[in-house]
C-alpha cells in the first residue's frame, strides 16, 4: 500500500504556534514525518550580542512568553557568576517563587491543552480557570501577567510586601485542593486513561539515545533534573522531590506534570513562609562583565534549558547560545509518532509541551526505512474503491 | 460592500455579522505571550463567547484575523496567504507591541517588520502582551468599526484626505521589496 | 545519580586528547583538536559514562570558530570538549552517528556559522527562511546585511 502525505500547518487549529508537519501515513498508521519549525526564528542570539545587559534582559524574556522567567534567570545567573556577584538571599528566594509559579502556570496550561487535544474540554476549562489564580499571584508580585521582568543583574527588581505574601498564601490552599483533584482524576478518569495510556511510548534507552529532557524524560524513568543535579537559586535549601514515572507514555508524562504541580506548590509555600529579610539586590552591580565563558543550566517547565554565555570585558555579551528544551525533544517526538494512529498526533506532539517560539528551528527527521512513493489522486481514489469493494467499472 | 445599506438583506447581514464574529489567530513570529492571552480570553474567567465571538481554526471561516507578533521572514508569505483566504469583509487586529511596531524585535535580521508592512491592519492593541480584557475590548471595538463600515459602504470613509503612507495592498506584491 | 567525576578520572580517561582543566565546580573542560573529536567523544561515552549531550555551542573567535561539546551523564558532571575550527576551511567531523541529538545542533551551526560537518546525513537549511541567500552566515562577527541582496520575506515562493 502506498504512503499518503498529510500536510499539517503552519497555520493549524491544534496548537496556537506555527509548525509544519508532513506526515506520511499508511492507512491510519504513521510511517514517518518531517517537521519544519523555524517560522518564529527572529535572530535573538545576534541581537543579544549588540545590546547591553540591561537591554538584553527584556529581549530574552521575549524569547518565549511562557517560560520568560526561565530565559532571563538562566542569563542573569550566568552573568552574575562571571562577575562574581553574590545575590542576597531574599532576591534568590523571590526568583525561586516566580520560577515555581511559572512552572505551575505552564503545567496547568499544558494539562488543559493536552485535555483539549483528546476532546476533554471540561478539563481545559478547569485548568485554565485555576491557572488564573497563579497568574493573579504573579501579576500582584510583578505587575504583569506574562512577562514578569523581575530579574536584574545582581538581584530582583521588586520586593514582596507583607500584603502580597498574605494574598499569595490565601490562594495556595485553593490551588492545593484543585491539584489534589487533578491527582485523583488522572488515576481513574476514563477519557484520560483511554486516550493517554500506551500512546507515544518511549523507552528509557530511547530517551537517552535521543537526548530528551524534562518531564518527557522523567516520565520514562530518566531521573534527570537540573534543579537537583546542578543546584541554582535556592533549590538545595528547599525540601522537594524529583517526580518520575516508569510508564514512558503520554499518561506517564501527565502524571509527572501533575506531580510537579504539587512539588512546585510545596516549594512556593516553603519560600513564602521562610522568606529571609534583607536587601533584594546588590547595591551596585557592575555594568561590564570580565572576560569569561559559562554554561548556565536551568530547569525550565519543559526541561533543561542551557545558555552558553561568553563575555569579553564589555557590557555586552560576546556570544549567547541558547539551547531550548523543545529543540532537544523534537527528535524523540518523531520517534514516538511512528506506528501511531493519525488521530493521536496532536496529543503526542502536545505531550512534550512544544514551545516553538523558543525553538524556532527546522529539522527533517527520517525515522522510517520505507522509501517514499508518490501517488496520484485518481490512483488513490481507485485504490480506496478497490479496497472497500466499491470499484466502479468504467 | 455593494448594495443599499438600508435594505433588509443588508441589515440582516450586518446584524448577523456583528452579533457573531468568528476570529482566527495567526502567530507571525510572536513569543507566545499574546497567543496564550488570546486563549485565556476563551476561558471561563473572561469568556469571550458570551459576546458571540468564536475562535476558529480555519481562516476561511473567519471574519477577524488577530495577528500576534512581529512578522518573521519565513512567516511573511504565509501571513499574506492566510489573509487572502479570509472572505470579505475582513478585519485585521495586530496584537501587542510587536504587531504594532516590531517591539523588541524591530531591526533583527530575520524580522521583516510589523504586521502593517505585510497586510493592512484595522486595529492595533497595545501592551506586551495586552491583557485579555484589552483584547476583548479590541475585538468589540472592531465590531463597532465593522458596523460603521457597513453603514458607510466600505472602509474608504476612514481614509483621511492626503493619507498616502499606507498604500492599498494588492496581494502578492507587498512584502516583495522588503530588504534588510 | 552517582558520585561526581574527579579531575583525575577525567584527565586519566581523556589524557591522549588534550589537557583537562577544572573550570568551576562540576565543570571540566578538555581542549582537543578537530581530528580527535570523534574519538574523544567515544572515549567520554565509554569510560566516563556520558550519555547526554547538553548542547554544542559555537563561537566566532575571529581567526577560528570555537566548538564546544557539553556532555554529561549519571555523575552529573559537565565535560566540555572544545575544538577550534580554522576559519579558512571550516570543516569538522559530524558526531551525529554516535550522538543522535547532535544532528539538529550541527545543522543549526551550519546555518548560522557556515561550518561544514562532514558525514552529516542531511546538512540542509535549518533555521533561516527558504530564500535566504547562500553563503551568508548571520552569526559570524563580520556579517553585515548586504543592501544589494534580498533576504526573503517575499510574498511569492515557499509553502
Amino acid at each position: 500500500m502506498a504512503e499518503v502525505m498529510v500536510p499539517i500547518g503552519p497555520q493549524h487549529p491544534a496548537l496556537k504556534e506555527p509548525v509544519n508537519f508532513r506526515i506520511y501515513v499508511e492507512g491510519e498508521k504513521i510511517v514517518r514525518l518531517e517537521l519544519d519549525l523555524s517560522y518564529n526564528h527572529r535572530g535573538i542570539e545576534k541581537a543579544a550580542e549588540e545590546r547591553n545587559f540591561i537591554r538584553v534582559l527584556p529581549l530574552l524574556e521575549r524569547v518565549c512568553g511562557i517560560c520568560s522567567h526561565s530565559h532571563a534567570t538562566a542569563f542573569v545567573k550566568g552573568i552574575e557568576e562571571i562577575m562574581g556577584l553574590e545575590v542576597p538571599a531574599r532576591g534568590q528566594y523571590i526568583r525561586t517563587i516566580i520560577a515555581e509559579l511559572e512552572r505551575m502556570h505552564s503545567h496547568l496550561l499544558w494539562l488543559g491543552v493536552a485535555a483539549h487535544e483528546i476532546g476533554f474540554n471540561t478539563l481545559l476549562m478547569w485548568t485554565w480557570r485555576d491557572r488564573e489564580a497563579v497568574l493573579d499571584t504573579l501579576e500582584e508580585m510583578s505587575g504583569n501577567r506574562v512577562h514578569y521582568n523581575m530579574n536584574e543583574i545582581g538581584g530582583v527588581r521588586l520586593d514582596l510586601s507583607e500584603k502580597q505574601v498574605e494574598a499569595a498564601q490565601q490562594r495556595l490552599p485553593v490551588l492545593e485542593e484543585r491539584i489534589a483533584q487533578y491527582v485523583d482524576m488522572v488515576s481513574h478518569q476514563e477519557t484520560m486513561l483511554l486516550r493517554f495510556r500506551g500512546v507515544g511510548k518511549l523507552s528509557k534507552e530511547e530517551i537517552l539515545k535521543y537526548g530528551t529532557v524534562g518531564p518527557t524524560a522523567r516520565a520514562s524513568g530518566v531521573d534527570y533534573d537540573v534543579r537537583r543535579d546542578d543546584p541554582y537559586l535556592v533549590y538545595d535549601e528547599v525540601p522537594w522531590n524529583v517526580v518520575t514515572d516508569s510508564s514512558g507514555d503520554v499518561y506517564g508524562r501527565t502524571k509527572v506534570r501533575i506531580g510537579e504541580l504539587s512539588e512546585s506548590l510545596k516549594i512556593v509555600r516553603h519560600c513564602i513562609e521562610n522568606l529571609p529579610g534583607g536587601p533584594i539586590r546588590v547595591t551596585s552591580a557592575p555594568k561590564a562583565a570580565p572576560k569569561g565563558e559559562i554554561l548556565s543550566r536551568y530547569e525550565a517547565p519543559r526541561g533543561e534549558l542551557a545558555h552558553f554565555i561568553r563575555t569579553n570585558g564589555t557590557d555586552k555579551a560576546d556570544r549567547l547560545d541558547i539551547r531550548t528544551p523543545t529543540l532537544a525533544n523534537w527528535t524523540s517526538v518523531a520517534k514516538a509518532l511512528v506506528n501511531q494512529n493519525l488521530a493521536d498526533i496532536p496529543v503526542i506532539v502536545a505531550a512534550i509541551d512544544p514551545c516553538l517560539s523558543c525553538t524556532s528551528r527546522m529539522t527533517v527527521i527520517d525515522t522510517g526505512t520505507m522509501a517514499q512513493g508518490s501517488i496520484s489522486w485518481e490512483e488513490l481514489v481507485r485504490k480506496c474503491r478497490a479496497r472497500y469493494g466499491t470499484e466502479v467499472q468504467p | 460592500m455593494t448594495g443599499d445599506p438600508q435594505s433588509l438583506s443588508q441589515r440582516l447581514a450586518t446584524w448577523a455579522r456583528v452579533k457573531s464574529p468568528w476570529v482566527t489567530v495567526f502567530n507571525s513570529g510572536a513569543c507566545n505571550a499574546c497567543d496564550i492571552e488570546i486563549i485565556a480570553c476563551l476561558m471561563p474567567r473572561f469568556d469571550v463567547e458570551r459576546f458571540g465571538i468564536l475562535a476558529k481554526g480555519s481562516p476561511r471561516h473567519a471574519d477577524i484575523l488577530i495577528v500576534t507578533g512581529a512578522v518573521t521572514r519565513k512567516q511573511a508569505s504565509r501571513l499574506l496567504r492566510v489573509w487572502e483566504q479570509i472572505p470579505e469583509p475582513k478585519y485585521v487586529i495586530a496584537c501587542g507591541a510587536c504587531g504594532a511596531g516590531g517591539g523588541v524585535f524591530q531591526g533583527l535580521y530575520h524580522v521583516v517588520g510589523d504586521v502593517g508592512t505585510v497586510i493592512p491592519v484595522d486595529m492595533y492593541v497595545a501592551g506586551c502582551p495586552p491583557r485579555p480584557d484589552e483584547i476583548i475590548n479590541a475585538v468589540v471595538a472592531c465590531l463597532n468599526l465593522m458596523k460603521e463600515d457597513l453603514a458607510q459602504g466600505g472602509k474608504e470613509w476612514r481614509r483621511k484626505a492626503g493619507d498616502t503612507d499606507r498604500k492599498e495592498t494588492t496581494p502578492g506584491t507587498v512584502a516583495k521589496d522588503v530588504r534588510v | 545519580m552517582t558520585a561526581q567525576l574527579t579531575m583525575e578520572q577525567v584527565s586519566g580517561a581523556l589524557k591522549e586528547y588534550g589537557s583537562a582543566e577544572q573550570v568551576r565546580k562540576n565543570r571540566i573542560r578538555v581542549s582537543t583538536d578537530t581530528q580527535k573529536i570523534l574519538s574523544a567523544i567515544k572515549a567520554a561515552q565509554q569510560f566516563l559514562d556520558c550519555d547526554h549531550l547538553i548542547l554544542i555551542s559555537c563561537t566566532d573567535d575571529t581567526g577560528s570558530f570555537g566548538l564546544t561539546y557539553h556532555l554529561t551523564g549519571p555523575h552529573r558532571t559537565v565535560i566540555s570538549l572544545a575544538v577550534a575550527v580554522p576559519r579558512e576551511s571550516p570543516q569538522v567531523f559530524s558526531v551525529s552517528d554516535i550522538l543522535p541529538p547532535a544532528a539538529i545542533y550541527e545543522r543549526q551551526i551550519h546555518d548560522l556559522f557556515g561550518i561544514v560537518f562532514s558525514g552529516h546525513p542531511g546538512l540542509s537549511k535549518l533555521m533561516l527562511n527558504e530564500d535566504w541567500p547562500d553563503g551568508e552566515y548571520p552569526l559570524r562577527k563580520d556579517w553585515k546585511p548586504n543592501k544589494a541582496n534580498s533576504y526573503g520575506g517575499a510574498a511569492q515562493g515557499g509553502t
